[in-house]
């Protein structure tokens, strides 16, 4: 599979008062289309990845909205997958671009959170949790607490292993002006902040943010550039209590393992990763699954400093969910961007020296959907 | 969402879950809650293996400091979240310790 990068576009991830949904799809995949040097009539199909717009706001029907706002009459699709919204429309699109239909696609993930409250935010993402979940009063944050006190417990993981993810990533974010929250914390601070859901307090979890990304992708593989290589989804329970076990998202080593047979690869050629922390046992647990690490070493691996600009495997250079911001559907968007800006050696004062292989690993809900791109220069 | 007619149908299962046994796996305390549940603050919820499935429930009528893992809990009906005054009133299965 070679599926060429064409353009990037990125918005600033924070609370964006005076930005709505469209405003931000928009900017995005204006940037976008403009570093494609591709003319909106080049364009075959819009991709709009967004999870929970309507929800919030009662506008739905994203994909001709955005496709028609940018003069383009072509296909449009909303892509829907939790928070591995904006990486199934990326996958979504390349099947699309490997079967012919169409030759140059547009994908733009989208969210607007910041006008609603927590409670309500909370209650919308929960839509990719089960309907047992809901009733019994469940968060998110409260899910991935039981996945990381079971980690605990079987592993020694300790709260400062957690903690150590929060840290770095923040670190990251400092060197990312378009990051939420571009600054650093201390281990002091992220153990200090107010409980969410025990054992995570305010700074193991990820914030609410608005944001969009995009990237025009095109079938057209000629010259040199960025390519995905490999590009897979896998699946489980929605529901976590269903799930064989606690300790791991298993979807997450399918994906994975599918998306570097068709790229040709293996996790040692990997120069650097972008992957799902939308809490900090999540981080932990992708460096498991993916197999940065061996099953119960997340915590020790991230603590030691393997994962952190100038470490072994640098893991989250944006400042990850945690840090550069969680607008849902456009993380999974945004991985790519990272990492495409990455492997084009453009990344400024967080460029990985000699990256040209980069993994993205995406995931909705508690682990039921997962997708994991390989891209290479 | 719940409306009128998925909480009957929810209700006629609950005879199925009433009064069964199970152990506590794992639980966690939630202080930041959903839309109907703000006034229960903090509470517990955890996962509970009974003997042929495992559930995601409510833990109540206890203090974290008694849970311990694989205790055994007990099934009794509860009010799920607030109901507005107009709604109708919403129960299901929580656990508790079992004496």
């Amino acid at each position: 599979m070679k599926i060429k990068i064409a353009g990037t576009g990125l918005t600033k991830f924070g609370e964006l008062w005076n930005k709505d949904l469209l405003d931000l799809a928009l900017e995005a995949s204006s940037e976008a289309i403009h570093d494609s040097r591709l003319t909106i009539n080049q364009i075959d199909a819009v991709f709009v990845a967004n999870m929970i717009h309507g929800k919030l706001s009662g506008q739905d029907h994203l994909g001709a909205l955005v496709a028609s706002s940018l003069g383009i009459k072509g296909a449009a699709f909303r892509v829907e997958g939790a928070c591995a919204s904006g990486g199934l429309a990326i996958h979504l699109a390349i099947q699309s671009l490997l079967a012919g239909t169409y030759k140059n696609v547009l994908v733009v993930g989208t969210e607007k959170m910041t006008d609603a409250t927590s409670s309500q935010i909370t209650s919308a993402l929960m839509g990719a949790g089960s309907e047992d979940e809901r009733r019994a009063g469940f968060t998110f944050p409260a899910l991935y607490a039981l996945m990381a006190k079971a980690h605990m417990a079987k592993f020694g993981t300790t709260r400062n292993h957690l903690a150590s993810v929060s840290v770095k990533n923040h670190f990251h974010a400092s060197l990312n002006s378009l990051a939420q929250f571009p600054f650093e914390v201390s281990m002091e601070k992220v153990l200090e902040s107010p409980v969410i859901s025990s054992p995570f307090t305010l700074f193991d979890v990820s914030p609410i943010t608005d944001g969009a990304g995009a990237v025009v992708l095109t079938s057209e593989s000629m010259g040199a550039g960025v390519f995905i290589s490999g590009s897979a989804v896998a699946t489980d329970t929605v529901g976590l209590s269903q799930r064989e076990s606690l300790l791991e998202i298993a979807a997450s080593k399918d994906a994975s393992q599918k998306a570097l047979k068709q790229a040709g690869c293996e996790i040692k050629d990997i120069k650097l990763a972008e992957v799902h922390d939308c809490f900090t046992i999540a981080e932990i647990l992708a460096m498991e699954d993916l197999g940065f690490c061996e099953k119960g070493e997340g915590g020790k691996f991230v603590e030691k400093g393997h994962t952190k600009l100038g470490g072994k495997i640098p893991v989250n250079t944006s400042g990850g969910l945690k840090a550069c911001g969680h607008p849902v559907a456009a993380t999974g968007v945004k991985q790519i961007i990272e990492v495409t800006h990455q492997l084009q050696q453009r990344a400024g004062k967080r460029q990985v020296n000699g990256a040209d292989v980069g993994l993205t690993h995406n995931v909705g809900g508690s682990g039921a959907t997962v997708v994991v791109h390989i891209l290479q220069t | 969402m719940s409306t009128p007619a998925s909480i009957w149908r929810q209700h006629k299962k609950l005879h199925i879950y009433l009064n069964k046994v199970g152990r506590l796996i794992v639980w966690t305390k939630i202080f930041v809650a959903p839309s109907g549940f703000e006034h229960q603050t903090p509470y517990l919820v955890g996962i509970v293996q009974f003997e042929s499935e495992r559930l995601p429930l409510q833990i109540v009528d206890c203090n974290e400091e008694e849970l311990k893992v694989n205790m055994k809990v007990i099934t009794v009906i509860r009010k799920i979240g607030k109901a507005k005054s107009e709604d109708v009133i919403e129960y299901g299965i929580k656990v508790k310790p079992r004496s």
